[in-house]
């Protein structure tokens, strides 16, 4: 991985045009020269029931962040500044996937083709698809669907009451719901959301409270309840349709 | 219809509630239950064990003996009763937000809490969309 003296003059050039610039194209040129890197370091990481292609994702935005903090006047070879960083970030996937390194990477994929299929046989038949129906799609069987739906909880069942700390993506989910969330909070709206709460089944009803009124992110729920975030994620759209709907026919009665 | 009595006898141990979970997931297949029904019984199965484990916690961390928690699973027609219950003289504190009893209510179409005895009851009937 070692590059050439040559190269790597060329390439302090452009970290020094690119902390100038702050050019785009210079930034992907020199995240591109460095790939080997990020590659190298996420080999490091395999046979921990990742697949490779996502660790090398992981192992890339890690590069992305070195490359846009590195200092090139201080003096220090990139690669020494960003294998730290870049292996910061694998590790720390880790840890916020709760992916452990004991679930066998079938059993991982499973569990991402299940809520995949979940969604589409969800709108396909108009109603929740039977066990049996989610392995005859998935070829595979019920068995093996079963496990793949423990493996959201496999490795978090020590912590059941201890809240997660907030996901990093929180904001995209918040942008996701889109903005009658922060409205479901005023004061005016609360009386008519409480009353049209109560309308709604339990289920969909106990999504709507943990998020909105005990304040819990879908993370948090989908950690207290032992079950994935994205079926948390599409019980929480669900019920807000159910809300909405609500909503406007009592608008337009 | 006969009814098909599963129990499971596991150390009052967070680790052990998988084996809970797990279990309530392939019976309530066999009831063809859909796979949200199937989640929700994941959800209360784990949260009544989770709070027997703690009661237990409370009682034998004096004792200091490990105790158990026993699950049982009575099967009947399409519906399935979960009854959760720890060692004698395992007690259910109130709880103080009432957090457990909002998820156990939302999740199943009956709940039965009895503190005194330490014994959680929980029936869940399959939806009759997919029969």
């Amino acid at each position: 991985m070692s590059l050439g003296d040559e190269e790597r003059g060329r390439l302090r050039e452009r970290f020094q045009d690119y902390a100038r610039t702050r050019d785009r194209a210079i930034r992907d040129e020199l995240i591109e020269a460095h790939l080997r890197l990020a590659e190298h370091l996420a080999r490091r990481f395999v046979n921990r029931g990742v697949p490779i292609d996502d660790l090398v994702q992981v192992a890339s935005l890690g590069l992305l962040k070195a490359v846009e903090r590195f200092e090139p006047e201080r003096g220090l070879e990139f690669s020494t500044f960003a294998t730290p960083t870049i292996v910061g970030e694998l590790k720390r996937h880790f840890r916020d996937k709760g992916w452990s390194v004991r679930v066998p990477r079938r059993v991982q994929e499973m569990h991402v083709e299940v809520n995949a299929l979940v969604g589409e046989l969800t709108q396909q038949l108009g109603r929740s698809p039977t066990i049996n129906e989610l392995a005859a799609r998935a070829r595979t069987s019920e068995e093996e669907v079963l496990e793949a739906m423990e493996a959201a909880q496999a490795y978090r069942s020590t912590s059941i009451d201890a809240p997660a700390v907030a996901a990093e993506d929180e904001r995209g989910i918040a942008n996701q719901l889109g903005d009658e969330d922060v409205n479901l909070l005023d004061s005016e709206n609360r009386l008519l959301v409480s009353e049209l709460l109560t309308g709604l089944p339990k289920r969909e009803r106990l999504m709507l409270q943990l998020r909105f009124y005990e304040g819990m992110t879908q993370s948090q729920i989908a950690d207290r309840l032992g079950i994935s975030q994205m079926h948390v994620s599409r019980l929480l759209a669900k019920s807000l349709a159910m809300l909405r709907e609500r909503l406007e026919g009592s608008d337009h009665p | 219809m006969h009814d098909h009595q599963v129990r499971l006898s596991v150390p009052a141990l967070p680790q052990f509630a998988r084996l809970a979970r797990l279990t309530v997931a392939g019976l309530a297949n066999r009831l063809e239950f859909t796979y949200d029904e199937v989640e929700d019984l994941r959800i209360a199965v784990g949260e009544a064990c989770s709070l027997l484990i703690e009661a237990q916690a409370e009682t034998t961390a004096s004792s200091g003996a490990g105790g158990r928690i026993d699950v049982t699973f009575t099967l009947t027609g399409d519906e399935l009763v979960i009854e959760v219950s720890g060692e004698a003289g395992t007690v259910l504190r109130e709880q103080g937000e009432g957090l457990s009893d909002l998820i156990l209510d939302a999740v199943v179409d009956d709940v039965q809490v009895d503190r005194a005895e330490g014994r959680v009851r929980l029936r869940k009937r399959r939806s009759p969309e997919t029969a």
